[in-house]
């Protein structure tokens, strides 16, 4: 009775609302279980084997379901088994290869689709196999797929190998390119490292031990695509192409794609967590246990652990491409969930805590530092910053290092938002350690003049010309904001008599500076791509480096110790031994200094009060399946808190004829 | 009649030819493909996808001059293309350009062609009573607000209208977008308001200058002798007459109605050419960019024709050059 | 040689320039006159715009010294040039973040100010003296409207001249160059050239003055056209005058109305322009736009930061609102007739 009085009351405040003012959405969605999210720019491709940003694993992520996936709750983060029946285990084969066998679960379907009907008539849709999952590791070969992550998957054994094959053929023979695409694949194949055991059972073979590579069953590179539409959404003669036309097996289905501003994801019924909640599967039930502090915060709320997922009927998301209107709309109960816009800062968050007027409102606050690092970095091939300058450069970089003051610019810039960084592993990442102290990240700006005179350059003055030292920041990015923040860092090393010129050009440009090497100091960050070290420290090894090899090394760091020491620390497990090997990377990198580590940035979400099960993750995972919404009470919200204020409308109507009426009168009577 | 339209046409297209030119220079020898290619496979990825990237899309041809193939050359592919409106697919996501002309027209439509009809009908009044009050203090104060109103920035416009009526007086959404015709309206009410407001000064200032000058002709002189009303001399002769060269200008804007505004369409989230343009310049998409040139060029081009034929046809006076 | 001794000699030159120009007038009895009459219609107007074209000049003035005290300022501020107006501020006059007009303690915490009750109009998120900066505008500005005018009049003047002169050929290839560059939406052809020579004052001024030498040049051009039909004209080409002398004689000079007017409009078009592509992420460092860009989001800060956006968006108001005044009656006195035929 109480429900039914809450829902009519939500209704009439909701049709009320919808004649005058500012609600966007339809009336009749107004008490439907939708989240609804903004997203700035458009995702690229939603191609599960390219897309590689944010924002098209926002979409991805739902559409298509991938082997393996992260618990919800757990941190650190930790694999569970998603589309497979278990985590596999790594088993030796007698080569000294290392093998993963991976088991699907029965009774998955690809979401329904004209496509398959193209092919055999009368089905629009069909069942998930080993076939489709191997299918998809041979799309990541496929040169024409254009895949950022070979250079990972390519350890599995004959991968890119398969792709050559398959290159040289279609080049060689236009017959062959014209054939379906799984029939290309098929006479291309087989590929030694990815067996098709049985319907369900597939084997990965990799040429050497590499631990990390069931992360990538956890994201959607591997996730299984039906050939079916790829060989009919090839993007010619003005059929769609599948990077715009996903066919998944994901617990959403993409319904609308406006990508310019609105994508609608529906809940999928054929979805195995939707026909089979018996089987409390890991990744389609809401979990059970959590990490420390979660149930405290109402994470395992009795109603909702054991309930087979998801919970929402739609997620929404609407194009926003400026923060501010964002994060009004958000205040105005339009979005469920926001970051805390550097500008709203001080109104939303005191002392660390939502601020009263937020507490009012009934919204709660999520923090969570990243998996990811800013950091400012040496070009290690520069004549003066770099390593031909020997101890004198080493000086400079450590006396630079000294002078940037992280805490200050995240107070400044993000709000205090972010933990200065020490190393360039952040928290969550095993190796990371909350209680060390990098020596060259204290500032200390006494210090850094001490080692610049030591370095010959007293004062900062460069004797050869009695002038300060002169030294470029190239930065690829000209916005007002960004000058400021780069303005910031010259400025610190100011203070300490380095004369550091900002050359802004756009981002081209500076790729471009980058590529032919032509760069002393710039600034860059890394998101991890799954959570172990090894995707951190990569980023300083030599064969990484950016000018030689195009690698993401962007410092041209090169040091044969911690090249040994990486090769030997990234096929290992998370033990004491990997952790020593860990700390003298770290002791090379601390006293070498090709980065000064700036900080690792925070998050802080905000949510409504009607969003309910809400954690933030860090990584890119789809986490919205395990949310829910009160769409009542968030109507209700809605209509309280956008009442129209009218007054001055009338008030500049009343001006306007007091103005004009005795100007006319007056006019009149001089015309007379 | 014919060899003057013959002759326009050849103009046209000659300009057309000038603007193909001047894409290619600056989009193929200014810019590199090896740019356009790193923004559109993304940071991560290795210089082979880099290249594989470059070659899917046609831009390891030579450029000038291919010795095998005279035919198959950048400059030659990029005039085919254009000239055959097919314009391939966008450089950022592979999205054929055709679908996102049509996805983009409706949204610059929905908002600028009531911008533009409103303009009108609020502008023309305005200025016409503007000229009606001449020389007194009403037509100095309407001048000093038309200048006032043009010496604002856009931007300015745009930042207080989303703050004020958007934000604290809760009148309208403060941005968005949404085709349904139940919810438009409300989406499309604050960038009309604004841009109605930010357009006016300029329309006013133009179209009060045509209708003071028409008034000063010898014909209104003649009417006011034979003792016409002055109201009446203003409907009946001034309107008509100055309506002429300000529908002239009037008719030059339409071609870039398609077009939208760059400026309100992207601070209100309107998905239409002008936010597409937008788009394509942050994701250095200079195959969508390059199209939305030489559409807003062709469409100017045409636009002129058009205008210069329909006014020698009505007004035998204008000698065909 | 260093970057501000070349941009005092610019100096210089202008001043000399504007000086032999001020010169010219007084001896031309209908230019003076002219003047004179302008002076009583607005004399407000020209007051404001005098007042920033001064206070430009007095920030494109620069030298080094020494700073006052031992403890004033860094080794590189010590190296680095300075103009007037930042010699009108002491060396240090910085706060940490934030501070409210004529503020006492910082504005978000509440910390003392170093410069507690002197920041006349606040100082912005890096605590620079938001008054400093919107001086410092101005030479931004005047740099925009004044560099790119002074690319775009000859140019127009010489293209729109010759083909209006000569005709025929000459004149289809300019009409040719002209439609072609009128036809390109203009913000995107801004862009475009922007995109490709780079960021920077002068690729700005350069690409605004590409984008805005055709309106005037195709002024010029008719009036030129109507010029040499004129009687005096046809008799010194009968008198075997010769023609670059006749251009200069008496094309030209018949022109000069035309030039004053179309400077002062385009002046204030193109100082609106580069607000537009600062927002775009591609205007000057430093000016106006800029900062109104860098404030836009300010507004929703709590309490609101308003200083900013208000102390850069009224100095580009005014500066816009005062020469497009003159403008207006710059065109009323010198030439009621031909600009309207044109527009």
């Amino acid at each position: 009775m109480r429900g039914a009085l809450r829902r009519s009351a939500a209704v009439l405040f909701a049709a009320i609302l919808a004649g005058c003012g500012n609600d966007p959405y339809p009336l009749e969605d107004s008490l439907e279980k939708i989240l609804y999210q903004p997203f700035d720019d458009p995702p690229k491709t939603l191609d599960p084997q390219v897309a590689y940003s944010v924002v098209d694993h926002q979409v991805i992520g739902y559409v298509y379901d991938t082997l393996l996936g992260y618990h919800y709750l757990k941190r650190p983060f930790t694999l569970i088994p998603g589309m497979a029946e278990t985590v596999p285990e790594a088993i030796g084969l007698s080569d000294g290869r290392v093998a993963y066998r991976f088991r699907l679960r029965p009774d998955l379907w690809f979401h329904e689709d004209p496509a398959f009907e193209k092919f055999s008539p009368g089905t629009r849709t069909r069942t998930v196999e080993a076939s489709d999952v191997a299918f998809s590791l041979l799309r990541v070969a496929d040169p024409a797929v254009v895949s950022p992550v070979i250079e990972a998957l390519g350890k599995i054994s004959g991968l890119v190998d398969f792709g050559k094959r398959l290159d040289e053929r279609r080049r060689a023979d236009p017959e062959f390119a014209a054939l379906r695409i799984d029939e290309q694949y098929r006479r291309a194949g087989p590929v030694d490292g990815v067996r098709v055991l049985g319907p369900l059972e597939l084997e990965i073979v990799l040429d050497d031990a590499y631990p990390q590579i069931l992360y990538w069953f956890a994201m959607p590179f591997t996730s299984p695509v039906p050939w079916e539409a790829i060989a009919a959404y090839d993007g010619v003669d003005g059929r769609e192409s599948f990077a715009e036309h996903p066919v998944g097996s994901g617990p959403f289905v993409l319904s609308r794609y406006d990508k310019r501003s609105r994508i609608v994801l529906e809940r999928n019924d054929r979805w195995y967590g939707v026909l089979h909640p018996e089987w409390k599967a890991p990744a389609a039930t809401y979990p059970s246990e959590g990490a420390p502090g979660d149930a405290e915060a109402g994470l395992l709320d009795p109603d909702y652990v054991g309930r087979p997922l998801p919970f929402l009927s739609r997620i929404e998301f609407r194009r926003e491409k400026e923060p501010i209107p964002t994060f009004t709309k958000f205040l105005q109960g339009y979005y469920d969930a926001s970051g805390v816009v550097k500008e709203s800062f001080d109104r939303v968050i005191q002392k660390g805590e939502l601020s009263p007027e937020m507490r009012g409102l009934g919204i709660t606050l999520a923090k969570s530092v990243e998996p990811a690092i800013s950091y400012l970095g040496f070009n290690m091939d520069d004549a003066i910053v770099g390593a031909s300058g020997g101890e004198r450069s080493e000086k400079l970089r450590q006396a630079m290092s000294l002078a940037i003051d992280s805490k200050e610019f995240l107070r400044l810039f993000a709000n205090g938002r972010g933990l200065p960084a020490q190393t360039p592993i952040p928290p969550g990442i095993f190796g990371y350690d909350a209680g060390y102290q990098n020596p060259f990240r204290q500032p200390d700006l006494d210090l850094a003049k001490k080692l610049l005179a030591e370095a010959g350059w007293a004062d900062g003055i460069d004797p050869t010309t009695g002038r300060p030292l002169r030294l470029t920041f190239d930065v690829g990015d000209t916005g007002a904001a960004a000058m400021l923040q780069f303005g910031f860092y010259t400025s610190r090393w100011r203070r300490i008599g380095l004369d550091v010129e900002i050359a802004a050009t756009s981002y081209n440009q500076f790729q471009d500076k980058v590529r032919r090497g032509a760069y002393q100091i710039f600034t860059w960050g890394w998101v991890a791509d799954y959570p172990d070290p090894e995707n951190f420290l990569f980023l300083l090894w030599t064969p990484m480096s950016r000018t030689k090899s195009g690698g993401p090394n962007t410092a041209n760091f090169s040091n044969p110790r911690y090249d040994a020491l990486f090769e030997q620390m990234k096929a290992m497990t998370d033990t004491p031994e990997r952790l020593a090997i860990i700390h003298e990377m770290r002791s090379i990198l601390e006293q070498e200094r090709p980065w000064i580590e700036n900080f690792y940035p925070e998050r802080y979400a905000l949510y409504h009060g009607w969003v309910r099960n809400e954690k933030p993750a860090g990584l890119s995972i789809p986490t919205a399946k395990y949310l829910d919404i009160d769409a009542e009470l968030r109507a209700l919200r809605r209509a309280e808190w956008n009442v129209p204020i009218t007054w001055p409308a009338w008030a500049l109507a009343a001006i306007l004829v007091v103005v004009i009426v005795p100007g006319v009168v007056t006019f009149l009577r001089e015309r007379q | 009649m014919l060899a003057y339209l013959v002759r326009r046409l050849a103009g046209g297209a000659v300009t057309i030819v000038g603007v193909l030119l001047f894409l290619f220079v600056l989009f193929f020898l200014v810019a590199t493909p090896e740019d356009v290619a790193r923004k559109a496979v993304g940071e991560k990825a290795p210089p082979e996808v880099l290249e594989q990237w470059i070659a899917a899309h046609g831009y390891d041809k030579p450029r000038f001059w291919n010795p095998d193939d005279p035919a198959d050359t950048m400059l030659a592919e990029h005039f085919r293309r254009m000239l055959t409106f097919d314009f391939g697919s966008s450089d950022a996501d592979d999205v054929p350009i055709s679908k996102r002309l049509r996805e983009g027209a409706g949204p610059s439509l929905a908002l600028s062609v009531p911008l533009f009809v409103l303009g009108l009908l609020i502008g023309i009044p305005l200025a016409l009573l503007v000229a009606f009050f001449r020389e007194t203090y009403i037509d100095r104060v309407g001048l000093v607000i038309s200048v006032l109103l043009m010496s604002v920035s856009a931007l300015l416009y745009i930042i207080g209208g989303q703050y004020v009526l958007g934000k604290l007086l809760r009148w309208f959404p403060i941005s968005g977008f949404d085709p349904s015709p139940e919810v438009l309206p409300r989406f499309l009410a604050l960038p009309l308001l604004v841009g109605l407001v930010a357009g006016l000064g300029g329309g006013i200032r133009f179209d009060r200058t045509v209708f003071v000058e028409e008034t000063s002709k010898d014909y209104v002189r003649t009417a006011r002798a034979k003792g016409a009303g002055e109201a009446r001399i203003m409907l009946r002769h001034v309107l008509r007459n100055g309506l002429i060269p300000i529908l002239t200008n009037v008719v030059l804007q339409i071609p870039f109605l398609f077009t939208g505004s760059i400026l309100l369409e992207s601070f209100f989230g309107i998905p239409g050419l002008g936010s597409i343009t937008v788009d394509a310049i942050q994701a250095n998409d200079f195959a969508t960019l390059r199209t939305m040139v030489f559409i807003g060029s062709l469409l100017f081009v045409l636009g002129q024709i058009l205008t210069d034929v329909s006014y020698t046809l009505a007004d035998p006076r204008v000698r065909l050059e | 040689m260093e970057a501000h001794v070349v941009s005092n000699l610019i100096v210089a030159a202008l001043v000399f320039g504007a000086a032999g120009l001020a010169v010219a007038i007084r001896r031309n009895r209908l230019w003076s006159e002219a003047l004179r009459e302008l002076a009583r219609r607005r004399p407000i107007a020209l007051a404001v715009v005098a007042l920033f074209v001064v206070v430009a000049l007095l920030e494109s003035v620069r030298w080094r010294s020494e700073p006052e005290g031992p403890e004033a300022g860094d080794t590189v501020s010590r190296f680095e040039a300075r103009s007037v107006v930042d010699r009108m501020f002491p060396h240090d006059f910085r706060e940490k973040s934030y501070s409210a007009p004529l503020a006492e303690v910082e504005f978000y915490g509440g910390a003392p100010l170093a410069h507690p009750r002197s920041h006349l109009l606040g100082t912005d998120i890096l605590g620079r003296d938001v008054l400093h900066q919107t001086l410092k505008g101005a030479r931004v500005a005047l740099l925009v409207g004044g560099l790119t005018s002074l690319i775009v009049i000859p140019l127009a003047l010489f293209f729109g001249v010759t083909a209006g002169y000569f005709g025929r050929r000459i004149d289809d290839a300019f009409f040719l160059v002209s439609s072609t560059l009128m036809a390109i939406p203009g913000l995107l052809l801004l862009i475009a050239i922007i995109m490709a020579l780079g960021r920077g004052p002068v690729q700005v001024c350069v690409a605004l003055g590409i984008t805005s030498w055709v309106g005037f040049a195709r002024v010029a051009r008719g009036e030129s056209l109507k010029i040499r039909e004129l009687d005096y004209v046809q008799a010194a080409r009968a008198l075997g005058v010769s023609e670059p002398r006749i251009i200069v004689r008496h094309v030209i000079p018949n022109l000069m109305h035309l030039v004053i007017i179309t400077f002062v409009l385009l002046f204030s078009g193109l100082v609106l322009s580069e607000a537009t592509l600062s927002w775009l992420g591609i205007g000057i460092d430093g000016s106006w736009g800029q900062m109104i860009d860098q404030a836009r989001d300010e507004l929703s800060r709590d309490p609101i930061v308003w200083w900013n956006l208000v102390a850069a968006s009224s100095a580009l108001f005014s500066l816009v609102l005062a020469v497009n005044l003159v403008g207006d009656a710059a065109r009323d006195v010198l030439d009621p007739r031909t600009m309207k035929e044109h527009r």
